[in-house]
């Protein structure tokens, strides 16, 4: 084993010394503490000891060099019965065993860079070097600006509801000191639901304004550290390349807004956390479809609100929650939620992003309560004026991606439903019924479903009873 | 019982503990038949006799050497300084022998050193200390402040029983000044837990000893202006009690701390960044803080008042971070 | 003035009173502090140990001869030059080293160095800290507490020349005085401190002379004449016990090394190095005992291989031990119950709880602090002014009283007063 010899510590404050003396060579053997070489420092001259025995396989310093402290000067090679103690010639300590009780982990608070606030009509430009601040949902950390570029006063508290609650603090009135907006305020602006709606909610700004200034709103800033459970926040915004290949030729950078961030992280959760299966059938819906272009005028005048499909399949889809209730759940763990209310959510494409407002207690309405109800509903929902508790709490959901063309649409699950009804164009088609051709109006729906709860089967019966109400429609619609 | 003295708490929890435990013993100057500078420990000699209550010549560093080398052999001694402003002279027994004996080689030394402590009572420079942050700064050490009798005799009673070193203040401007009606029985009041001693909802007012009154004073004041206002008595200065602090804060937001310690350096500093580590997200306003001046104690009583804390500067404070 | 108190010996004090047992036991101490000590300076040079490293190369008569005169119920608290009296308590070889080594397996567990570590239950050691005199005031307690306890031990502690100017020695000493506490105080005067000589700091020649300035029992002795120091020390320790107070032995030495490994002391006179040299305390131990027959070389060798078999293990398990884990960093600033608190009661705890008939405490005062009785020290009366009033003659020898305090025996010599208070010169004081 070899065995390094080291110039010694000779006092506190002594940070080198020199070799005066060689008292061996090479080669030679060397009993433990024999005088090995002679040393000189600043303090003191000293004769310095073999840490151990055996054959002296190489000097590396030599006489009259100066060296720092803890140089290996020499190596031993110690033979087996000789070197029985542990090579502690260097200063390296030996490993320490682990037998003191472990002191508790020092808990580190997470550490905020500190944000840097800017002016709101920063020009587009991009950060492509790795190290520039993320995109990054609106913080606590950053102080968003009104529209004419002054920071909004507050404090950490009155900032950290912002964010919990999705607050613009540029809407919030402040009557704290300076004009700054107080705890009283932004409590306020919380129960008053200013500004506000539940999982996606659209930021305060127009999107006028958006376009106009498009750094306006979300503004790239350092991303705060991930509390716990907070990576499933920033999921929506993972890279699969690196950020710099997204950058070259002509580009603009367009910040999302806050709605469309909270779109993007549920998006990617909610395909993280439901393993997506789907079902396609298709409808013939030509009795529905001749039955409201004949209803069409006469229920418009009578209940003044307007008559559209939509109501039909919110029908159809309601029986077969009530016949199918585990596509009426979402699940907890190791546990099945069985809702006994069928909410509705019904997706409304709005021209800054998308919104689901909610059908209460779709069982209890008829299709009058239902048709009522979803105008009213997407009404507000164009104009903003969505409360809280009508976007949230659903139990099922449809989209009509059908509305914009196309065959039909293969949607994302609305968490925390295990399902998520998509509904294609209205158009005409030949199908094939007796053996003969004929032209229907056909719909081709569609059922994403999370397969950890509902099963193929399940889901193949539930459509088909959607399918067969929708095809056999017998309840009055006036 | 008849509500009794701060000074008179602590001479029962003297008596009390010494009655108790034949281990607890008195050492300090003057304390035998003179009954101490305060009379603290008055009847004390004539009850328990002159091997337990021993009468020493004017030397501090031996007092606490001494009632040190008496723990290492399980008697738990309380050295008495005369003015807690003498500590200084045995600064290295107290910080370098009792505070890091248990640390570094594993013997704890169970001993109280208490004295009267604090202004506001024309006693000059010397006789007016608030020492408590040069041993707040001494890991090893306990250090209990209190402001009411009922908690100056069971915090003084835990101190008696606790394993480590405790240092004991007693604020001279309350010793007589306070009454309360004590229990009959034996109680402790546990070292290192503060006291909500009024709730409020719109600041918390952080203070000890003489200052908890002049905070509940402010307290009073303020209501009247509608100024709801929180008052934690810390009690123990080291270990500080961080939960009540923190969770105070979180409840109302903003944080006043108000002591008769000078500024620099004063305990204020060191909450404010516990406050900033652990509610840093609860704050709705700047951490202030009301202290006396950095300078020594003055003497003339236009000067000390001055230089003191009061409730009006306290009412000031509090009315601005209101505000905020 | 020269006091009369044994003069220092240079030669090795003839026929002792001593057992064969404990000749050989004061050798055997004194060749194993000084193999212990030579062992470290060469762990030393091999980087082995973390900090600096002391050496009394030369005083291990000292720290043999006294500590060898405690039983095993008293208490001690060594200072860094005193390695021989931790290994005379029952302190291993692998202790030191591993306290010097920092390790894990050291008896702090690697939290403090050198010889700053302590036993309050089994070998009764206190700790001393690296300021000096500190350690006088806490044996004092320790001796006062002891009494307390019905005990009846004896407390020793050690302090340098230079020490010996620092405030708490004075305060420590002025208690232990006025308390009659049970305590040796070994002042170890080995002409240094660090690279001040002795007369540079103390205006005196005998140290030996502060402890009568606390109107204690003092005495000088040859440091280097181990036999002399052990009987000094053993009757030092026997009064003690005896209750008459706290007793000062001035042991007279050198110190042959510098202040630490590297302070090579060239300060020190070449003929003084020279002196002390021909009184090395061992080598001279070896020529009385050949001379006196009191040993053989069977005797001597079968020493020397006990010591080289104990230091061989002990250092290897030294030097194998592993450093302390870094946690350990934080742990035990406070003492949670990790710690039993119970005194030994050696008297019944009745005896000192109440209810009991009153103290009386009433407080008596003899002495009226006047100049009747004529004073202890030389001096001279000036006349004044005023008329004194006629000094009467009185037998009544003078004392104070108070809790604990010890008389100061002006009441030896009475009335060698006349009116015209020609003060005598005390002789003979303890």
């Amino acid at each position: 084993m070899s065995i390094d010899v080291v110039m010694p510590q000779m006092g506190e404050s002594i940070f080198e010394g020199t070799i005066t003396k060689w008292l061996k060579k090479a080669g030679d053997k060397v009993e433990r503490d024999e005088p090995l070489f002679e040393i000189s420092t600043d303090k003191v001259d000293a004769e310095i000891p073999a840490p151990s025995a055996g054959v002296l396989k190489e000097i590396k310093v030599a006489e009259g060099q100066t060296v720092p402290v803890q140089t290996v000067v020499a190596v031993i090679d110690s033979n087996g019965a000789g070197a029985a103690s542990v090579a502690t010639a260097s200063a390296a300590p030996a490993p320490a065993k682990p037998e003191a009780p472990k002191a508790p982990a020092k808990s580190e608070a997470p550490r905020e860079e500190i944000p840097k606030p800017e002016s709101a009509k920063a020009a587009p430009s991009p950060a492509p070097a790795p190290q520039a601040a993320r995109p990054a949902p609106a913080t606590a950390a950053k102080a968003p600006t009104s529209g004419d570029g002054n920071k909004v006063r507050s404090s950490p508290l009155v900032r950290r509801l912002a964010k919990d609650h999705d607050i613009d603090l540029t809407q919030v009135p402040g009557t704290g000191a300076g004009g700054r907006v107080a705890k009283r305020d932004i409590l306020g602006a919380i129960e008053g639901g200013a500004a506000r709606a539940g999982t996606s909610s659209a930021s305060a700004t127009s999107p006028a304004a958006l376009s106009a200034s498009p750094a306006a709103a979300a503004r790239p800033s350092a991303p705060p550290p991930p509390a716990s459970g907070a990576t499933q926040a920033h999921a929506g915004f993972d890279s699969a390349v690196p950020r710099e290949k997204m950058y070259f030729g002509n580009y603009e950078v367009q910040p999302m807004t806050v709605m469309r961030q909270r779109i993007a992280e549920h998006m990617v959760l909610s395909k993280r956390v439901s393993p997506h299966v789907y079902s396609i059938d298709e409808a013939d819906v030509t009795g529905i479809a001749a039955l409201r272009a004949k209803l069409k005028g006469k229920f418009e005048e009578t209940t003044g609100t307007k008559l559209t499909f939509m109501p039909f399949f919110v029908r159809a889809a309601v029986e077969a929650l009530r016949a199918y209730p585990t596509v009426n759940a979402s699940v907890d763990g190791t546990n099945i939620v069985l809702h006994r209310d069928c909410n509705i959510g019904i997706a409304v494409a709005l021209d800054w992003g998308l919104i689901v407002p909610v059908i209460k207690n779709a069982e209890e309405k008829n299709f009058l309560g239902l048709a009522r109800t979803m105008n009213d509903l997407a009404e507000r929902a164009r104009t903003k004026k969505l409360k809280p508790e009508e976007v949230a709490e659903s139990t099922f959901s449809i989209t009509n991606p059908g509305v914009f063309g196309g065959l039909m649409g293969l949607p994302v699950i609305n968490q925390p439903n295990v399902a998520i009804l998509g509904l294609g164009t209205i158009e005409k088609r030949p199908v094939v019924i007796d053996d003969a051709i004929a032209i229907r109006s056909m719909v081709y729906l569609t059922l994403s479903y999370d397969h950890r709860v509902v099963d193929g089967a399940i889901a193949h019966q539930f459509m088909g009873k959607i399918k067969h109400t929708l095809e056999n429609w017998t309840e009055s619609i006036l | 019982m008849a509500p009794v003295t701060m000074l008179e708490a602590i001479r029962q929890a003297i008596f009390e503990e010494m009655d108790r435990d034949p281990a607890v013993i008195s050492i300090g100057e003057d304390i035998g038949g003179y009954g101490g500078a305060f009379k603290v420990t008055e009847g004390l000699l004539a009850r328990f006799g002159p091997e337990r209550v021993i009468e020493t010549p004017i030397s501090e560093t031996a007092i606490i050497g001494a009632a040190c080398g008496m723990s290492y052999l399980g008697l738990r001694p309380i050295a008495e300084m005369q003015f807690i402003d003498f500590i200084a002279c045995c600064f290295n027994q107290v910080t370098n022998f009792v505070a890091k004996g248990h640390y570094l080689w594993g013997a704890p030394a169970p001993m109280v050193i208490r004295g009267p402590s604090g202004g506001g009572v024309h006693g000059g420079p010397f006789h007016s200390a608030n020492p408590e942050m040069y041993f707040v700064h001494t890991p090893g050490l306990k250090i209990i402040y209190p402001s009411t009798p009922y908690d100056a005799k069971g915090l003084l009673k835990s101190a008696i029983r606790d394993n480590n070193p405790v240092l004991f203040f007693e604020h001279k401007f309350l010793y007589r000044r306070i009454k309360e009606e004590l229990p009959e029985d034996d109680y402790t009041v546990p070292i290192g837990k503060a006291v909500t001693r009024r709730e409020g909802r719109d600041l918390t007012i952080l203070t000890y000893a003489a200052m908890a009154h002049t905070c509940i004073e402010a307290a009073a004041a303020l209501e009247k202006e509608g100024v709801d206002a929180e008052v934690i008595d810390l009690r123990t200065l080291l270990p500080l009690d961080k939960e009540a602090i923190l969770a105070s804060v979180k409840k109302t937001n903003k944080l006043l701390i108000v002591h008769e310690d000078t500024r620099t350096g004063g305990i204020a500093g060191e909450i404010a960044s516990l406050v900033c580590e652990g509610a840093f997200e609860d704050l709705d306003g700047p951490i202030q803080r009301v202290t006396s001046l950095d300078t020594p104690v003055p003497y003339a009583p236009s000067l000390e008042e001055h230089f003191l804390p009061n409730v009006a500067k306290v009412v000031d404070a509090a009315r601005e971070l209101a505000r905020y | 003035m020269s006091p009369s108190y044994p003069a220092a010996k240079t030669k090795t004090s003839a026929a002792p009173a001593l057992t064969r047992d404990t000749h050989l036991g004061l050798y055997y101490y004194m060749r194993l502090n000084r193999a212990v000590e030579d062992q470290m300076v060469k762990l030393f040079r091999q980087n082995k140990i973390v900090g600096g490293l002391y050496s009394s190369l030369g005083q291990e008569g000292i720290s043999v001869g006294t500590a060898y005169a405690l039983e095993k119920r008293d208490w001690m608290a060594p200072m860094i030059r005193n390695i021989g009296a931790l290994l005379v308590k029952g302190v291993r070889p692998r202790d030191i080293f591993t306290q010097h080594m920092a390790k894990f397996t050291s008896p702090t567990l690697g939290k403090d160095g050198t010889s700053h570590f302590g036993d309050l239950k089994n070998l009764h050691i206190v700790s001393p800290i690296s300021m000096l005199g500190d350690l006088i005031p806490v044996m004092t307690g320790v001796a006062m507490a002891g009494r307390y306890l019905g005990q009846n031990i004896v407390t020793m502690t050690w302090i340098g020349d230079g020490g010996s100017s620092t405030g708490a020695f004075h305060e420590g000493l002025n208690l232990a005085a006025a308390q009659r506490a049970s305590l040796v105080l070994i002042l170890e005067n080995n002409q240094w401190a660090y690279s001040t000589p002795v007369s540079k700091q103390v205006p005196l020649r005998d140290l030996a002379e502060r402890g009568r300035a606390y109107g204690i029992t003092s005495v000088s002795v040859d440091g280097n004449d181990v036999v002399a120091v052990y009987r000094t020390a053993k009757s030092a320790v026997d009064q003690c016990r005896a209750g008459d107070g706290p007793v000062l032995i001035e042991a007279k030495t050198h110190r042959m090394r510098g202040h630490a490994q590297h302070d090579p002391a060239e300060y020190v006179p070449k003929e003084m190095r020279e002196y002390w040299e021909a009184r090395d305390p061992i080598t001279r131990y070896e020529k009385f005992l050949t001379e006196n027959k009191i040993w053989n070389a069977a005797d001597k060798k079968e020493i020397e291989a006990r010591i080289e078999k104990v230091l061989n293990e002990d250092r290897e398990f030294a030097e194998n031990s592993p450093m302390p884990p870094p946690e350990l960093a934080e742990q035990g600033v406070y003492c949670d119950g990790c710690h039993t608190i119970e005194a030994d009661w050696q008297r019944p705890k009745s005896e000192v709880t109440p209810p009991k008939t009153t103290f009386d405490t009433t407080l008596q005062v003899k002495d009226f602090g006047g100049i009747d009785q004529g004073f202890n020290v030389p001096t001279e009366t000036v006349t004044g002014q005023t008329e004194p009033p006629p000094i009467k003659k009185s037998a009544k020898p003078a004392q104070a009283s108070g809790n604990g305090a010890s008389a100061p025996a002006s009441s030896k010599s009475s009335a060698a007063k006349s009116k015209s208070a020609k003060a005598p010169v005390r002789k003979g004081r303890r």
